[in-house]
C-alpha cells in the first residue's frame, strides 16, 4: 500500500466516530432495548434542539472564537416566538407562519449585536458574548414577567408528532441544518474564510479577507442558528419561558469540542459536530438505559470536554494560555 | 490630566458620583444605617468577586465561581450537624483543591481558563445535586447559631458581616501587595511571556490564583449558607454576573496585569449602589440583569488594554 492508513491525522480525524460506534456497540450489549427504533428516536429527538445550537458555535469555534451567548439567545427567541405565534393567529394556518422568519431575523440580530459587540468594540468574544447572554435572558425575564407562554397548534407540533420512517419531522429540520452548515462551510467562499480566519487571523488579513466582516457574519449565522434551536425547542415542549435556554451552553460547546473541532480554531466542521453531539446525547441515553441518575449529566460533560480540549491541543505550538 | 491618568481614579469618582445621585433623590439612602446595611448584604458577593480577582488579574477567568459557591451551600448545610465547626475548614479546602485542578488543567494541559471552569464548574454541579438529593436542605438553628451566628448580626450598628469582609480583604491585600505570590501574580499579569522567561516559575503561581479564587469562593458559598440558614444547588445562581462586573467596574481589567483587590471593593460598592438605585429609580427586579449585563459591556470596552491583545479573538 502506498498510503499508510494509521496516521495520526487518520486516527485524530476517525477517532470522534469510532468512538460514537463504540458507545453505541457498548450500550447495547449492556441492555439491547439501547438499539430499538424507538430509543434512537428517542435519542434524535433529544438532541435535535441541542445539535443545531452546536452546529451555530461551530462556525464561531471554527474562526477561533468562543460564544457563550446562546443560553439567554435561545430564551429570548424562543419566548418572542410563542409572543409572535400567538399574536399572528395562534396556528400556523391562519398566519402565525410569520413568526417563523421574524424569529430567525431576531436571532440573526442578535447574532448580530454579538458580532458587533466584539468585533467594533475589540472585547474577546467569550466575555462580550457572555454580557450579551445576560442581557437577552434578562430581555426574556422582562417581556415574560417570568411567567411561561404556551403555543397549542397542532400543525406546528407536528414537528414533534409526525414522524417520517419512525423519526419525527424535527429531526429532519436537524439533519437539514446540518446539511446547510456543512455546504455554507465546505463550498462556499465565505466558509473558506472562516477557516483562514481561525488558522491564522494575521494570515487571513494579509491575503486580503476582511476579518471584521467574517467575523460579524460568523455570529449572524450562529444567532441564526440559535433561533432554529429555539423554535424546535418550542415545538418539542409546547412552551417557552426566559430559561428555556439553560443548559443549551455547556451541552453544545462540549459536543462541538468532543466531535473535533478545535477550540482553536480552523479545524473541524459540520460533521464533526453532528457526530460530537451524538456521543453526548448517546451517552446521557445510555446512562439512563443503564439506570445511572441523570445528576451525573453535568459532571460528565465536564470531563469530556476537558478529555477533548487536551485530545485536540497540539502542544508544540503553543506557549501558554489565559 | 489626560483620560489615561485619570482612568485609574475612575472607579472611586464613580462611586461617590453614584452615591451624591441616589442620594440627591432619596436623603434617607445617605442615613449611616442604611449604607451600612447596603454594604453588609453585599458581603458574600464581595467575597466571591474577591477570589475572582485574583483569576483576572492574571488575566484568566473563573466561570465555576457560582457552582462552586452553590455546591458549597449544599455541604455546608449537609455536614454542619456532624461536623460542627470544622464543616468551615472541609469547605474552604474543597474550594482551594478544586480551584487547583482547574489551575492545573489551564497551566499544564493548556485549556483556556474559561472552559476549564465551566467544566468544573459542570462537576460542582453535579456534585451540588448529588448531595442534596436535588432539594434545598435547612440548617439546624440553634446549632447555626451557636457555632456560626457570629457571622451574622449586628455590632451597634455595623454588621458583622463587613468584619469578615474587611478582614479578608486585608489578608488580600497582604498577599497582594507584600508578598512573592502577589509579585508574581502581577509579574504574570502584566506579561506572562516575559515573567517567564525572568525565571518565574509562572504555572505554580497561576495554580495557586484559581485556588484563591476556588477558596474564596468557598467561603462565599460558606457565609450566604449561613445567612440563609441552608443550601441548594442552584441558591447562588445570579452570583456570577455581579462579581464579575464588580471586578471589572472596580478597574481590574480582563487583560489583567493592573487593578486589584482593593479595586474590587471599590467594584463591589458600585454594584451595590446600582442595585439599590435601580429601585430607588422604580427599575423592577427583573430589569437588573439586563443593566447589568449592559454594565458588563461598558466596563470592559473602557478598562481593557488593547495593547495586550495584538488579536481579539
Amino acid at each position: 500500500m502506498a498510503k499508510r492508513l494509521l496516521t495520526y491525522e487518520n486516527a485524530v480525524r476517525w477517532a470522534p466516530l469510532l468512538v460514537l460506534l463504540a458507545l453505541m456497540l457498548l450500550f447495547t450489549a449492556i441492555n439491547p432495548a439501547f438499539l430499538t427504533e424507538r430509543n434512537l428516536a428517542r435519542i434524535a429527538i433529544a438532541a435535535a434542539p441541542a445539535l443545531m445550537v452546536a452546529v451555530g458555535v461551530t462556525f464561531i469555534i471554527i474562526m477561533g472564537s468562543i460564544d457563550l451567548s446562546m443560553e439567554g439567545s435561545i430564551s429570548l427567541t424562543a419566548v418572542l416566538f410563542c409572543f409572535a405565534f400567538v399574536q399572528f393567529g395562534g396556528t400556523l394556518a391562519a398566519g402565525a407562519w410569520l413568526a417563523v422568519p421574524l424569529i430567525l431575523l431576531a436571532g440573526a440580530g442578535i447574532g448580530l449585536v454579538n458580532g458587533l459587540v466584539h468585533v467594533r468594540l475589540r472585547i474577546p468574544s467569550f466575555m462580550a458574548s457572555l454580557a450579551i447572554g445576560f442581557v437577552c435572558t434578562g430581555a426574556a425575564i422582562l417581556v415574560t414577567g417570568g411567567d411561561i407562554v404556551k403555543i397549542d397548534d397542532d400543525v406546528f407540533r407536528a414537528l414533534l408528532t409526525w414522524r417520517i420512517l419512525g423519526f419525527p419531522l424535527m429531526v429532519y429540520v436537524a439533519a437539514l441544518g446540518v446539511v446547510v452548515a456543512w455546504v455554507i462551510l465546505s463550498h462556499t467562499r465565505f466558509g473558506r474564510h472562516l477557516y483562514a480566519v481561525g488558522g491564522g487571523e494575521e494570515l487571513a488579513h494579509a491575503s486580503g479577507v476582511n476579518v471584521g466582516r467574517v467575523r460579524l457574519v460568523g455570529f449572524v449565522l450562529a444567532g441564526l442558528f440559535y433561533a432554529v434551536a429555539a423554535i424546535l425547542q418550542v415545538a418539542k415542549l409546547g412552551q417557552a419561558e426566559s430559561v428555556t435556554g439553560a443548559n443549551f451552553m455547556f451541552l453544545s460547546i462540549t459536543s462541538t469540542v468532543v466531535g473535533g473541532v478545535a477550540l482553536w480554531g480552523g479545524i473541524g466542521g459540520a460533521w464533526n459536530t453532528l457526530v460530537g453531539v451524538l456521543i453526548v446525547f448517546v451517552i446521557n441515553n445510555g446512562m439512563v438505559v443503564i439506570g445511572l441518575p441523570d445528576y451525573v449529566q453535568n459532571g460528565m460533560l465536564g470531563v469530556l470536554v476537558i478529555i477533548a480540549v487536551i485530545l485536540s491541543t497540539d502542544r508544540r505550538s503553543i506557549s501558554f494560555v489565559k | 490630566m489626560t483620560f489615561q491618568r485619570l482612568k485609574s481614579h475612575l472607579p472611586w469618582i464613580t462611586l461617590l458620583v453614584l452615591v451624591a445621585v441616589v442620594g440627591a433623590v432619596d436623603p434617607t439612602f445617605l442615613r449611616p444605617v442604611n449604607l451600612l446595611g447596603l454594604a453588609g448584604d453585599i458581603v458574600p458577593l464581595f467575597i466571591m468577586a474577591l477570589g475572582l480577582t485574583f483569576a483576572i488579574y492574571i488575566g484568566g477567568i473563573d466561570l465555576s465561581a457560582q457552582s462552586m459557591a452553590n455546591m458549597i451551600t449544599v455541604m455546608a448545610s449537609l455536614y454542619l450537624s456532624s461536623l460542627g465547626l470544622w464543616v468551615a475548614p472541609l469547605c474552604i479546602a474543597v474550594g482551594f483543591l478544586l480551584g487547583t485542578v482547574s489551575g492545573y488543567f489551564t497551566t499544564r494541559q493548556f485549556v483556556p481558563s474559561f472552559i476549564s471552569t465551566l467544566a468544573v464548574g459542570g462537576v460542582c454541579f453535579s456534585m451540588a445535586q448529588w448531595l442534596s438529593g436535588n432539594r434545598a436542605l435547612n440548617m439546624d438553628a440553634t446549632q447555626r447559631d451557636a457555632l456560626f451566628g457570629w457571622m451574622i448580626g449586628r455590632t451597634g450598628i455595623i454588621p458583622n458581616e463587613l468584619f469578615i469582609a474587611v478582614g479578608l480583604l486585608a489578608i488580600c491585600l497582604f498577599i497582594e501587595r507584600r508578598t512573592t505570590l502577589g509579585r508574581a501574580l502581577k509579574a504574570v499579569g502584566a506579561g506572562e511571556l516575559a515573567a517567564a522567561a525572568s525565571g518565574l516559575n509562572v504555572g505554580r503561581f497561576k495554580i495557586l490564583a484559581f485556588a484563591i479564587s476556588g477558596a474564596l469562593a468557598a467561603v462565599a458559598g460558606l457565609l450566604f449558607s449561613v445567612k440563609l440558614s441552608g443550601g441548594a444547588p442552584t441558591i447562588a445562581n445570579g452570583f456570577l454576573l455581579p462579581a464579575i462586573v464588580a471586578v471589572l467596574v472596580g478597574g481590574t481589567p480582563l487583560t489583567g496585569g493592573v487593578g486589584g483587590v482593593l479595586n474590587t471593593a471599590i467594584g463591589t460598592l458600585i454594584v451595590a449602589v446600582i442595585r439599590s438605585s435601580m429601585l430607588y429609580f422604580g427599575i423592577e427586579a427583573t430589569q437588573q440583569q439586563m443593566v447589568f449585563g449592559l454594565v458588563l459591556i461598558v466596563a470592559i470596552a473602557l478598562t481593557i488594554d488593547r495593547s495586550k491583545l495584538r488579536l481579539v479573538k
